[in-house]
């Protein structure tokens, strides 16, 4: 025990970073920019998260949505959707907030050098894998093809507006969207995110498809891709779970034996076929 | 000579009466503030510190709560804070040497497993901090219908973790030095003859409670029984309550809430005991529950006891104590489900033969 001592760590202990820029995306997201204490970088990992505090409001794990590759600070898209993200949505630019992390695995994207890059992306899923496809826009000549799908559920839910414009006019980048339900001014794709895959022409053993959305997405976007004869080995998802402590402890985000804050939250997806509670 | 007996042979020891015994306690206390078990009511025990050593009580089947409410407490304040200016300090935890008096095998051997899983990975302060110094004087004890240790191979007479150990002997005791730290607490006190020389004989004790095969199986049997029947039938008895959790002397999960004072300007963020039997302990943000049925949540805990953890550790992470059996308001017992799951395996073994 005294041995351990040594390397014994004040895990709960958050730094005081500040809100540095705040952007309306959508009736409930908000995009926030944080700058950490002497505007030092955070050096995380494309996928990876930290835990945000506010005092008095609690803490909750928040993916990152911003390219280690663009910094200093970097990017949270924040759902208000319980007590601690109702209240950052009340947070302006200056605002202090406590940041733990970064937490989890993260990509590893000199692993896709080389290969074509296909990303899958269903609602606020967009938000962590955004820093994955940041990265590979920043490395644009180390990677193949880049196609993006998107799906939301309508047209008012659609975020970064500014990026999917850019997106959308980049001659190399395949950006493809699709809404559940349009509304009077939609002229775009109509239906869930799997309608989107059949009709890609793809290199399969040389594509790497990576899946983030809501629990439901998964298991009809991992049929699509056996249909498209995608090798398991080539697919990546990002699993969303309770990751209250993050540092492998609270056992609140355990899937089986794997703690998502430790070995996730991005997994290879041959490793969590085998665990019935993952998707 | 048996290899427990021959173990147990090798240690310097003392004859010390029942009064001695008392007197040792006052001693101790003199060097380190001293936990012991006390009653608690007619039929309860809990670890108390000690005021009057007279009030310790040396047999006794379990206390309620494990010890590791000393190393993990039910709630604990990780910081303090200040909403207004929004800053925050942790508070001291002071490393002081504390001895844990009359502690059974069962208990050394959960805090072994919760040493195991507060350091692996991220070495967490807090934990190593009341741990560091810890002292234990263990005792031996008579299993009742819920103990079940020997099962998953810990002895009543295991002295591994402990300083000293107290093994009852005629109108009074055997007691062990086992390590320096024992020896130097023995060496300081002046009420103890010189060494005894008798033989020590343990009587093997009955257990009644069983697990019907040998430990080392285990890990096996729960290779195969993922999707068995045995969990919805006790999930059906089951009510959810998590008493087994919390009263679990290895489980060691938590919830994290900030609780602010009446001024609204300080507050606390604070750690309580939580458990993987409680409805809530799965869900995500949006709603979305991935252990949503008693059958799924039972599963879980049970795989992390003999399974999930073990595959790293390699140690079983149920020790045998018979709390969760003993304490649960529907009379579910651990070995029951074991031994159920057991016969599953053995009916599915026997069909994929034939």
């Amino acid at each position: 025990m005294e041995n351990l001592a040594q390397h014994a760590e004040d895990l709960y202990c958050p730094e005081i970073a500040t809100i540095t820029r705040v952007e309306t995306l959508t009736a409930s997201e908000k995009r926030f920019e944080i700058t950490m204490p002497g505007n030092r970088p955070l050096n995380h990992k494309p996928g990876q998260f930290v835990e945000v505090s506010i005092f008095g409001f609690g803490e909750a794990p928040i993916s990152i949505c911003s390219s280690p590759t663009r910094g200093p600070s970097f990017d949270l898209t924040v759902r208000a959707t319980g007590r601690l993200t109702d209240k950052m949505h009340l947070l302006e630019a200056g605002s202090q907030i406590g940041i733990r992390g970064p937490f989890g695995n993260g990509f590893d994207p000199q692993d896709f050098k080389g290969r074509d890059m296909l990303f899958i992306c269903g609602g606020i899923g967009l938000a962590p894998l955004k820093s994955l496809i940041d990265y590979t826009l920043d490395r644009r000549n180390d990677f193949g093809r880049i196609i993006i799908l998107y799906g939301t559920k309508n047209p008012a839910e659609i975020l970064f507006p500014e990026e999917i414009e850019k997106w959308q006019q980049q001659t190399d980048i395949e950006f493809v969207m699709t809404v559940d339900q349009a509304d009077e001014q939609w002229q775009g794709h109509v239906g869930v995110i799997t309608t989107l895959i059949p009709p890609l022409e793809l290199d399969v053993k040389n594509t790497i498809a990576t899946v983030v959305g809501p629990p439901v997405m998964y298991k009809f976007v991992l049929m699509s891709l056996k249909g498209k004869r995608i090798p398991d080995e080539n697919i990546y998802l990002s699993l969303e779970r309770r990751m209250k402590c993050g540092v492998g402890k609270c056992g609140h985000c355990q899937i089986n034996d794997t703690y998502v804050c430790q070995d996730g939250p991005v997994y290879h997806y041959p490793h969590v076929k085998q665990l019935e509670e993952a998707v | 000579m048996n290899a427990l007996d021959e173990k147990l042979n090798r240690f310097t020891k003392y004859k010390i009466s029942e009064q001695t015994l008392r007197k040792f306690i006052d001693y101790l206390k003199q060097q380190a503030p001293v936990f012991a078990p006390h009653h608690n009511g007619e039929a309860s025990y809990s670890y108390e510190c000690v005021e009057n050593s007279a009030e310790v009580v040396l047999s006794y089947p379990r206390t309620m709560q494990p010890l590791k409410k000393y190393f993990l407490p039910p709630r604990e304040v990780l910081l303090n804070f200040n909403i207004k200016d929004n800053t925050f300090s942790k508070p001291e935890i002071i490393e002081e040497t504390r001895i844990f008096f009359a502690v059974h095998s069962y208990e050394m051997a959960s805090l072994k497993r919760l040493d195991y899983s507060f350091t692996q990975g991220h070495v967490e302060s807090n934990y190593v901090s009341r741990r560091k110094y810890a002292i234990f004087v263990g005792i031996s004890y008579t299993p009742d219908e819920s103990h079940f240790s020997k099962s998953v191979g810990i002895d009543v007479e295991e002295t591994e973790g402990f300083d000293l150990f107290l093994l009852p002997v005629g109108d009074g005791y055997f007691l062990l030095e086992i390590t320096d730290t024992g020896k130097r607490l023995v060496e300081g006190f002046p009420g103890l003859a010189a060494p005894d020389t008798t033989e020590i004989k343990t009587e093997p004790l009955q257990f009644k409670s069983k697990i019907k095969y040998h430990h080392n199986r285990l890990p096996a049997v729960f290779d195969h029984v993922y999707k068995s029947k045995v969990w919805d039938k006790y999930a059906e008895i089951c009510v959810g309550c998590g008493t087994c959790n919390l009263l679990c002397s290895t489980c060691y999960c938590f919830d994290i809430r900030d609780e602010v004072d009446l001024d609204a300007e300080h507050g606390t963020r604070t750690r309580y005991w939580d458990g993987c039997m409680l409805n809530t302990f799965a869900e995500v943000a949006g709603g979305e529950n991935f252990r949503g049925s008693l059958a799924r949540r039972t599963r879980h805990r049970l795989y992390r006891k003999f399974k999930y953890i073990t595959a790293k550790s390699e140690m079983l992470h149920c020790v045998g104590c018979g709390r969760c059996s003993h304490f649960c308001p529907v009379g579910i017992s651990m070995t029951d489900i074991v031994n159920d799951l057991i016969t599953d395996y053995e009916e599915k073994q026997n069909k994929e033969k034939i």
